[in-house]
């Protein structure tokens, strides 16, 4: 009778999870907004009934399964990825499982997906929202076989079905270092061809690239871009986006508008996009990123500064709504990243939380 | 200006910051240069000190290098500059320190003029300083250290932990005094707990402080936070929340409608730092606490301690702590007080010595 009961549950379990992924990939495929609202509340009611520890942190806030709307769901902050498997289908249906870093000390949170369906069909679609043209892709991260619990890998990797003639050069040694001479090699042939290439890559990489070049600039056929993403945490160094900028043309010769930088998270199964300097990160239209204060979780007005919520439909298989640490701008419906502490007032001589575990680990 | 002049003039001025620095006077401070230096007077001139003639020679030129943003450091810096007869030159955070300024303000001239207050260090203070005290992050100690000439003395004052330990209690009496020092200062010093561990029934001592915080809160309110301190704050509250969902051993307790105050109960002994602005965790105590407190040990400052018995405090002493005093007393070290384990105006000065009247020949 119980194993009876518990297939009849997880039959209805995947039919209620093919059902709701197939009407977010609608969503996503046309990319189109108007369903958003009506998806979020069957995502929020399905992850509470198969989403355990979510389900009871929403009961201890007093939370009902049909709030007013996706604003009044209970966001769970990327933490809790660290101390529960945070899934809406039994351990032995995950296919994929992605790691953060656990530079923090506290040990790394885990992702977990029984399909990748949604998570790579966001990757694709929010790059073509970006408008970006199809380039050979040189690439500044390890690959998805040298780091198969990396979301950041995973996406470079699903972003080959974007790259010209799927042309990907991995430039990562095994051990993490950058592969200077591969890279000046690869960069030489296509600048000799008059092909453009993308360059895709952590900040930091460029950062340790830029410096490995010692002063030398190197030269790329014109319609080159370059992707750069995440910030510095757990190495120490801490550069404005503006100097960051500054190197890319200095060194590369690309105009600020030729770099994209993306905001994205292990927790997260969509990026949001700014390109540039001084113009804001856009979330896709199955996404939604509100900036909050912290004191009250409600929205903050425009041009006041808060953390960052985000709404994620694509997180269909973990938690939809996510709070983040990082500070940032409300700018109507979009947001001016200022990423962690930035400006963040020295503290007086006790060593906080943060300082110390970054310190032990 | 004499030793004894410069007590007093320093005196006079710590009147109206008795609520920082804790009291003063003018035989207090002599009595600080005795103990270190051996002879209240051996700054002025050869004193006999051990069975020899010596004086204390002070650094020239003092740079104090201040990267917090409470006025504790600064403070008692400066005050053990201005003892030791030093010019200083003093490098505040870059939003100033008024609480320091306004000291400078109430010293008298001839001690006003042996100091200069700055937000920036000038190349030229780098060089001509006999004598570095650093306050700030280990980054900011290493980044300094390594930028003194082999000639300076170089003093660097890490960020520092400090917690409560209460070993018997049975009517939770120290639970106000553990209010108080984790709500003084915002817990912002380095001699702000971050946890009290907690022998008997830890759980419901946590109940008791958190009515003690709320009391701490009404008569003296915390300060306004801004919005990434606010967020440290939601955070660990929420995450608290979150694991009590799932089952862990925790509780807590919060100001109501506010993030004035937090305590956090948690079952498992491991310290583990808290984002302080009143933010404390309450622990049980383990038997062996040791282990509990290694990620603690390398930053480990002040335990303060209930009741403050001398079997207590060697029990705290021998877990590393540099400072052991009784709970509620946190934020009060005396001027003598051996920072992170050491004298604070010896390592400073240098010594001249007179092999004539007054040495023993029994020395040689």
């Amino acid at each position: 009778m119980k194993d009876g009961r518990s297939v009849s549950v997880r039959s209805a379990q995947n039919s209620k999870f093919e059902e709701l992924e197939e009407r977010i990939s609608g969503v996503i495929a046309a990319a189109e907004p108007d369903s958003f609202d009506e998806l979020a509340l069957d995502v929020f009611r399905f992850q509470r009934e198969f989403n355990p520890p979510y389900d009871q942190y929403c009961r201890l806030l007093g939370v009902g399964e049909s709030p007013a709307g996706w604003r009044e769901m209970p966001a769970l902050f990327q933490a809790a990825f660290k101390h529960a498997s945070l899934r809406v289908f039994p351990e032995e249906e995950e296919i994929a499982a992605f790691r953060t870093s656990g530079t923090t000390g506290e040990g790394y949170g885990v992702h977990h997906f029984c399909s990748l369906r949604l998570y790579e069909e966001a990757i694709l679609r929010g790059w073509d929202l970006l408008g970006a043209p199809r380039l050979p892709q040189i690439i500044l991260v390890p690959s998805p076989s040298a780091a198969p619990h990396s979301s950041l890998s995973h996406m470079m990797g699903t972003l080959k079905a974007r790259a010209r003639g799927g042309t990907q050069h991995w430039c990562i040694n095994t051990d993490g270092t950058l592969e200077l001479d591969g890279l000046r090699g690869v960069l030489e042939e296509f600048r000799t061809a008059g092909q453009p290439v993308l360059l895709l890559g952590t900040a930091l990489a460029f950062l340790h690239w830029f410096e490995a070049l010692k002063g030398e600039s190197v030269a790329l056929s014109r319609g080159s871009l370059a992707f750069e993403t995440g910030g510095y945490k757990g190495s120490g160094r801490t550069l404005s986006k503006e100097a960051l900028y500054e190197m890319f043309h200095q060194r590369l010769g690309l105009a600020a508008h030729d770099v994209i930088n993306e905001y994205g998270m292990t927790e997260l199964s969509s990026q949001c996009y700014a390109r540039g300097l001084g113009l804001p990160h856009v979330a896709p239209p199955w996404m939604r990123a509100i900036v909050v204060n912290p004191a009250t979780g409600r929205e903050v007005a425009d041009g006041e500064t808060g953390v960052l919520r985000i709404y994620d439909l694509a997180n269909l298989g973990s938690v939809f709504a996510i709070q983040t640490r990082d500070l940032a701008i409300r700018r109507g419906g979009d947001f001016e990243l200022l990423g962690r502490d930035p400006g963040a007032l020295p503290r007086g001589c006790s060593r906080a939380a943060d300082e110390m575990l970054s310190a032990s680990s | 200006m004499t030793t004894a002049e410069r007590a007093q003039g320093i005196a006079e001025a710590c009147r109206d910051f008795e609520h920082l620095l804790g009291p003063a006077s003018a035989e207090g401070f002599l009595e600080w240069v005795r103990s270190e230096l051996g002879h209240a007077g051996v700054l002025d001139g050869f004193q006999a000190v051990g069975g020899q003639m010596l004086h204390a020679v002070a650094p020239g030129v003092i740079l104090h290098i201040v990267s917090g943003n409470t006025p504790h450091a600064a403070l008692q810096s400066l005050v053990r500059g201005l003892l030791l007869g030093s010019h200083n030159l003093c490098k505040l955070p870059g939003a100033g320190l008024p609480e320091v300024e306004a000291f400078v303000a109430a010293l008298p001239e001839a001690l006003r003029s042996r100091v200069e207050l700055s937000t920036s260090v000038p190349e030229t203070a780098l060089e001509s300083a006999d004598a570095i005290i650093v306050f700030g992050s280990d980054e900011t100690v290493a980044r300094f250290r390594a930028l003194a000439l082999p000639r300076q003395t170089f003093l660097g004052y890490g960020h520092r932990v400090s917690l409560g330990m209460v070993f018997e209690d049975p009517a939770f009496e120290s639970a106000p005094a553990a209010a108080l020092d984790a709500s003084l200062f915002d817990q912002q010093g380095c001699l702000s707990p971050h946890c009290i561990y907690v022998a008997d029934r830890p759980e419901e001592y946590a109940a008791r402080l958190a009515v003690e915080m709320e009391r701490v809160q009404a008569a003296n309110p915390r300060s306004k936070l801004g919005v990434s301190n606010a967020a440290a704050i939601s955070e660990i509250r929420e995450m608290t929340r979150f694991r009590m969902g799932i089952g862990d051993a925790l509780q807590l307790w919060e100001s109501a409608g506010s993030d004035a105050w937090t305590v956090i109960f948690d079952a498992e002994p491991r310290f583990s730092a808290s984002v302080l602005n009143r933010v404390i965790f309450v622990r049980p105590l383990p038997e062996d606490a040791v282990a509990a407190l290694e990620p603690a040990r390398r930053f480990l400052s002040t335990i303060a301690i209930w009741p403050n018995r001398r079997e207590f405090a060697e029990r705290a002493a021998a877990l590393g702590a540099s400072r052991v005093c009784a709970l509620g007393r946190m934020q009060e070290p005396p001027w003598t007080w051996r920072q992170d384990g050491r004298q604070t105006l010896a390592p400073l000065v240098s010594w001249r010595g007179w092999e004539g009247e007054g040495t023993s020949a029994d020395c040689l």
